[in-house]
């Protein structure tokens, strides 16, 4: 039978520990020299850009977003996997072990400035959904670091992005600043030709006016507000603010199509304006679902199921005749 | 100085108990208002202090360094001398180390709200409490090596392998884990810091928690049941096999990051053998009680540290389940994590520190419990608290998961989660109350001025080792 000892329990153990300390830790510090060379992505921050991570830190938003995109991921970010390079120079990598949002370390240009400012008064002004909590006690100089540092996130991609950002934003302004009817012919300009010949090939039925309708609720509403009047909570941090829905019934395009348009805008987004692109968390039938929801509920330009129709999808009802639905 | 440093025996213990006792309660008060947050992120009004980055970190530091730590500081400055038979080297050596512990969790509470924080899970304190934690667990090494060289029982048993071990790991663990000689940041720069963070984080549980929750365990038990352990030989294989498998398990938290392959492998491997101690250490203390199971019930506090043990056959069979990668790819980054560190420090852990409160507290006053119907209550409130956050977040870790493997967006989840977050929630105010009750009790029993119990403690003390 074996005596334990205090020094057996204390010297003994401890030994083990520091070997397998210098096995698992200190070995791979200094065997993976990947992990010291800046990947070809990385770049070194700003002093604001570090304000605002020391910010980023000190809030604890780690608790709920990541900072690495994985090889099964589908989310924000997910062009690009991370390498161990990404985070060279970084005290404290913020790495993070939960997603109640999404991860953030491709962050940097997918949401204009205004965005994020809307955004962090309270999450739920762009995202109604969102449970992040309202971060509207920032003073504006914090939130200019930790708006930065989100632009930051995703090193020479991110800048990329946030400089199409804005140039797109220039033209946006300015389309919007030249009148109401200027604003709609350049977005109408913007959209791919093909787009603006396709109606929405789905008829409305009562169940697709529905689901339309939550979409709308879940995903819109924030910006362009619950009656489509673009008066959403979040409209005193936007500019160009959102569209109003409810002026649009001049401005049908001869020949044109409604439904191929707002189908084409949803999934695409208005890059360098407030307007994000759902082409990630909407799927096909989604888009257009809401999409025939807008157009019936506030812009009253219908073009579900018209000419051309192509081959009719198996699920339609055969009688495609309009359905009575809510609201009308 | 007799009111703050005295000298009789089981002061120390007793003054720990109490801190324990309200650190828990303030720790699942933070727990509560992060989870409310969840259902209604705008029902509090918008506050820096109050923010959910903010509660969550003082939520697990309050508890890991507040409650577990004191109530296991509390249960071995009485287990040691027991099971060496002898008195502890310093009573008012182990006063001072009450005052000087308690000051380091109210740092702990004065930093954390306000956004002084090193920013790593798990090693959120500042660089200055790092150090004085550090100082409180060489003062507590001392105390317990002091005292076991002056043992009069030459057989050194289990319990006091495991607390002292334990010590000294918690010792090396948190100083490099902190990495304390990079003050301010106290972290590696890059990758590297991740995983040297994951090395410390896992060891928080396992080197540093579990060694002192199977210490008290190993004598509890053995004592409350009248039952010796199992066998020494099983004893010897559970302990050396901690300290060599739970020290190489931390990469598995990385498993999906840019970290070296070899070290996930080597993660996952000695993950899954960790159930060798485990099942070591439940046999030692199960198998001898399969004729003499009723015994459990006999103490309340018995019963929760038995149950405590239930709770570690649990989380210990899940975490080598979940180490696999083919596992990690629903569970990675989703609830379920959240709920299995709950029965971790909360189930297992905290059961542990109650019971060894409820089992101690009496042998050291020499009177019975304020109330044992409080503590029945307590007990199901905990259970059933435990159980619901368990449960609750492990479906909605396993609908996060599944929905994102199937490509699904974080945001497109958040609606299917509310019902179980409002689940936890409701969970959550059980084990609240169960908090206060636990403070009244332990409160009430100290302070109760009732004569004392003619036998029970010094001379009573049973042989527990076979």
């Amino acid at each position: 039978m074996i005596h334990m000892n205090a020094r057996i329990v204390g010297i003994g153990t401890a030994a083990i520990l520091v070997l397998i300390f210098f096995a698992v830790v200190v070995t791979p510090r200094y065997t993976n020299p990947m992990a010291d060379q800046p990947s070809m992505n990385h770049r070194a921050r700003t002093a604001i850009e570090e304000s605002g991570r020391d910010l980023y830190i000190s809030l604890g938003c780690q608790y709920c977003h990541s900072q690495y995109i994985r090889r099964i991921d589908w989310d924000t970010g997910a062009e690009r996997i991370a390498q161990a390079g990404d985070y060279v120079g970084e005290y404290a990598p913020q790495l993070g072990s939960s997603r109640n949002g999404p991860d953030l370390s491709q962050q940097g240009g997918e949401h204009t400035d205004d965005w994020h400012a809307a955004h962090f008064y309270n999450p739920r002004y762009t995202r109604p959904e969102s449970f992040m909590p309202p971060f509207s006690y920032l003073t504006g100089t914090e939130l200019a670091g930790i708006t930065a540092y989100l632009q930051s996130l995703g090193g020479h991609m991110a800048d990329q992005r946030v400089a199409r950002q804005w140039q797109w934003r220039g033209q946006a302004t300015a389309a919007y600043e030249a009148g109401a009817d200027a604003n709609i012919e350049w977005l109408h300009r913007n959209v791919p030709e093909g787009w603006l010949r396709v109606p929405n090939p789905y008829p409305i039925t009562e169940a697709s006016f529905l689901r339309g309708e939550v979409i709308y609720q879940r995903h819109c509403l924030g910006c362009h507000g619950p009656v489509g009047d673009g008066q959403g909570p979040a409209v005193r941090f936007i500019y160009p603010p959102p569209l109003n829905f409810t002026t649009l019934n001049r401005h049908g395009i001869e020949g044109g199509a409604t439904g191929g348009m707002l189908y084409y805008q949803i999934m695409n987004g208005i890059t360098g304006t407030a307007m994000p692109y759902f082409k990630r968390e909407l799927e096909s039938e989604k888009i257009w679902d809401v999409s025939n929801y807008v157009a019936k509920q506030f812009i009253g330009i219908v073009d579900a199921n018209t000419e051309p129709r192509g081959i009719d999808a198996a699920f339609e009802p055969v009688d495609s005749a309009p359905v009575q639905v809510r609201g009308n | 100085m007799n009111f703050l440093l005295p000298n009789e025996p089981g002061s120390a213990a007793r003054r720990f108990f109490l801190s324990s006792a309200i650190w828990l309660l303030v720790g699942v008060i933070f727990g509560l208002i992060g989870a409310i947050e969840m259902v209604d992120p705008d029902l509090f009004p918008a506050h820096e202090h109050l923010t959910f980055g903010r509660m969550r970190p003082l939520h697990i530091n309050i508890l890991v360094f507040g409650f577990l730590m004191t109530a296991f500081f509390g249960g071995f400055l009485h287990v040691i001398p027991a099971v060496c038979r002898t008195k502890l080297i310093s009573e008012r050596l182990a006063n001072f180390a009450v005052w000087f512990y308690n000051a380091i969790v109210v740092a702990a509470l004065a930093t954390l709200p306000f956004g002084l924080t090193q920013g790593r899970e798990y090693a959120e304190l500042i660089w200055g409490i790092d150090i004085a934690i550090l100082a409180a667990v060489a003062v507590l090494i001392f105390l317990v090596f002091g005292t076991i060289a002056r043992r009069t029982e030459s057989l050194l048993y289990v319990s006091a392998w495991y607390i002292g071990g334990g010590l000294i790991w918690t010792f090396f663990v948190f100083a490099v884990g902190n990495v304390v000689w990079q003050a301010p940041h106290g972290s590696w720069m890059g990758i590297h810091d991740q995983i040297l963070l994951w090395f410390y984080g896992h060891n928080v549980v396992g080197l540093v928690v579990t060694p002192q929750a199977i210490g008290l365990a190993y004598y509890i038990i053995p004592r409350a049941t009248r039952t010796p352990i199992y066998s020494h030989s099983l004893s010897l294989i559970g302990f050396w096999m901690l300290i060599v498998m739970y020290t190489h398990t931390g990469t598995h938290h990385l498993l999906q990051a840019p970290v070296p392959q070899w070290l996930k492998v080597l993660s996952i491997v000695n993950s899954i053998s960790l159930i060798v101690p485990v099942f070591a250490f439940l046999t030692n203390v199960w198998l001898p009680l399969k004729d003499r199971f009723s015994r459990v019930f006999r103490d309340v506090g018995a019963k929760m540290v038995f149950t405590g043990t239930i709770w570690y056959f649990i989380v210990c069979l899940q975490g080598p389940y979940h180490s696999l990668p083919s596992v990690q790819r629903v569970t990675h980054f989703t609830q379920w994590v959240i709920a299995h560190s709950h029965i971790a420090l909360l189930g297992f852990g905290g059961f542990i520190a109650m019971g060894a409160t409820y089992y101690i507290l009496p042998i050291i006053l020499k009177r019975d419990l304020y109330s044992r119907l409080l503590a029945d209550f307590q007990y199901w409130l905990m259970l059933i608290g435990t159980l619901g956050i368990f449960l609750s977040l492990t479906f909605a870790g396993l609908i996060q998961g599944e929905a994102w493997l199937m490509g699904e967006v974080v945001y497109r989840v958040l609606p299917e989660l509310k019902i179980y977050f409002v689940v936890r929630g409701i969970a959550g105010v059980m084990v609240v109350t169960g908090a206060v009750l636990f403070v009244i009790n332990v409160l009430l029993t100290i302070l109760r001025k009732t004569p004392p119990l003619p036998v029970e403690g010094s001379e009573a003390e049973t042989e527990v080792a076979a």
